[in-house]
Parts: C-alpha cells; sequence; structure tokens
C-alpha cells in the first residue's frame, strides 16, 4: 500500500493542482465559477494516480507537474469537442449573461431551459395535462386496445409476442389500430386543415 | 356552437390518420366530407377503377371511419351527388365520457393479471 503522504508534499499537490486550474481555467476562458471545479477534479486525479509516483525517479512536485499537464489536456479536449458540437459557445448557467447580474439559470423560463434546447420542452403542468389527456384516452379505448396500451408499457415487442401467440406483423397492426385508436381521441396526431387542402 | 361549413372533397386525398386525427380535434357538429364517389365498389379490389395505393387507403380510410363510428365519435352518412355517386361526410359527436385510467394504473393491473 502507497505510504501515508506526508503534509508537506500534500500542501506542494495542492499548490500545483491550483496552479494548473487556473493556468488552464485562463486558457479556456471559462466563467470564474468553473475554477473551483476544475482545481477539484485536477486534484483529485492527482490524488488517484499517486500510487504511481515513485520517489527514485524524481520529485512529488515533478510528478504531479506530468500528471496535471496531462490532465488538463484531456479536460482542454473534452471541452473543446463540447464546445464544437454547441456551435462554438459554451454557455453556463451559474453565470450571468451579456453584462447581467444574475446567474443564466435564475433568468432563464422553463420552456427556455436547456431540456428545450434538446427537444423535451416540458414543463409540469403540461406534464399533468399530457397525463390527464392520456388517462382519459385510455378510458376510453376499447378493452383489447388498452391490454395492449399495458402491455407495450411493460413489454418489447418480443415478450408481447411470446405471450399473447400472435405472430410480429399481426402485432404490428394490431399497434397501427391502436395509433389510429389514440389519434381519433386526440393523442399522437394532429389536423391542419390547411395542409389537407 | 355552430357546426362548421361544408367541406368538400379535397384535392389531396385523405389518409386514415389525417382522418382520425381530424376525429381528434373535432368539435361536435364539424363535418368532413372523406370520400366522394361510390366507397363499396372504389374500396373493393378487382372492381375499383382507382390505382391499387389508393384503394388500399381507401380500404384504411374506411375502416377507421367505421371503427370511429362504432366508437360513437361520428355519424356516417352519406349523401347523393348523382348517379352512383356519394359523399361521404363524417359528422363529429359529442365525445362519449368514461372514466380516466392512468397509465401507472393500467400498467399496474396488467402486471398483476
Amino acid at each position: 500500500m502507497f505510504p501515508p503522504i506526508s503534509p508537506a508534499d500534500l500542501a506542494t499537490l495542492i499548490d500545483e493542482a491550483a496552479f494548473a486550474a487556473s493556468r488552464l481555467h485562463r486558457k479556456l476562458v471559462l466563467p470564474a465559477a468553473d475554477l473551483d471545479d476544475l482545481r477539484q477534479d485536477l486534484l483529485l486525479d492527482l490524488i488517484c494516480r499517486l500510487p504511481g509516483f515513485d520517489a527514485r525517479r524524481g520529485s512529488i512536485g515533478a510528478f504531479a507537474n506530468i500528471v496535471l499537464r496531462n490532465q488538463s489536456s484531456r479536460i482542454a479536449i473534452r471541452h473543446h469537442r463540447q464546445r464544437r458540437a454547441q456551435g462554438g459557445t459554451v454557455i453556463s448557467l451559474d453565470a450571468p449573461i451579456s453584462g447581467g447580474t444574475e446567474p443564466l439559470g435564475c433568468v432563464q423560463a422553463e420552456a427556455d431551459g436547456l431540456a428545450t434546447w434538446h427537444g423535451q420542452d416540458r414543463s409540469a403542468v403540461e406534464d399533468a395535462e399530457s397525463h390527464h389527456d392520456l388517462a382519459r384516452a385510455l378510458g376510453d379505448l376499447p378493452d383489447d386496445m388498452r391490454g395492449l396500451c399495458a402491455a407495450l408499457g411493460t413489454c418489447a415487442v418480443p415478450e408481447i409476442v411470446s405471450r399473447i401467440g400472435i405472430s410480429r406483423s399481426a402485432l404490428y397492426r394490431h399497434i397501427a389500430r391502436l395509433r389510429l385508436d389514440l389519434a381519433m381521441r386526440g393523442l399522437g396526431a394532429e389536423w391542419d386543415g390547411s395542409k389537407a387542402a | 356552437m355552430h357546426p362548421t361549413a361544408f367541406t368538400p372533397a379535397k384535392p389531396r386525398p385523405l389518409t386514415d390518420i389525417e382522418f382520425c386525427a381530424w376525429i381528434g380535434q373535432a368539435m361536435p357538429g364539424d363535418r368532413l366530407e372523406y370520400h366522394r364517389g361510390f366507397l363499396g365498389i372504389d374500396a373493393t379490389a378487382v372492381i375499383s377503377t382507382l390505382p391499387e395505393p389508393d384503394r388500399r387507403r381507401l380500404g384504411a380510410l374506411a375502416s377507421a371511419a367505421h371503427r370511429a363510428f362504432e366508437a360513437a365519435l361520428v355519424h356516417l352518412v352519406q349523401v347523393r351527388v348523382g348517379p352512383d355517386r356519394f359523399a361521404y361526410l363524417a359528422i363529429a359527436r359529442t365525445k362519449p365520457r368514461h372514466a380516466p385510467i392512468p397509465l401507472s394504473q393500467l400498467i399496474a393491473t396488467e402486471e398483476a393479471a
């Protein structure tokens, strides 16, 4: 087992991690609130790699320097990848934007949140209404379609096929009919008179 | 609420899912012409004069209309517009009211069975 680290060495690690975090934070032009997270990530990675430290090959400061440099590089690569995926910018919910004083997370409406960017623009009210609409539609469905709904809610298609004893194509025909039944009750499809014209 | 104006057959034929979506959004009294011709013949293989894809679409539409009628969601009526030619209308009815069943309850019942 790796021997307990001395207070002096621990202080060296903390200092090196803080220095590396500041350098990375500056290079990536991150919001101030991210500095603590970076420092903690780097220090944690460094401590995890301490068992690989060999005092005969160099000082603990040099070891920390190499480990921190490599981990900083990995974080920077990951960060750049995320930045490219988000169109070249990174916005933090904890940081104010465009001269404001409130963090972005405090000024955004629910419909403008991160979930909305990923197609999940749902609020709690809309969810409650959807649940109510679904319950009403389920109550109106014929018994066989209601049973199919329940089965689809808990089982995969192969399991339903084996349990009910029908062919896969027959099951898909039932599902197509279920889709129509739900559409008749206002779920899943929208009528657009102008498109139909 | 006043029924909407009579909707003539559209140049682009309806599909079954569009028809069902219309039912889902229609107010009682709203009406939709979902076919014009002779449905019994137009939807039957061999005797229909429609191209096969259209005939299949019409068959599915007619089945959906009948299913909606059986669920008491629409009245199905026809208006004679000429010899062997009819306008087939769906008239939305007041939606039947059944007790709502939450999906979680439905699944729990299914698992218990």
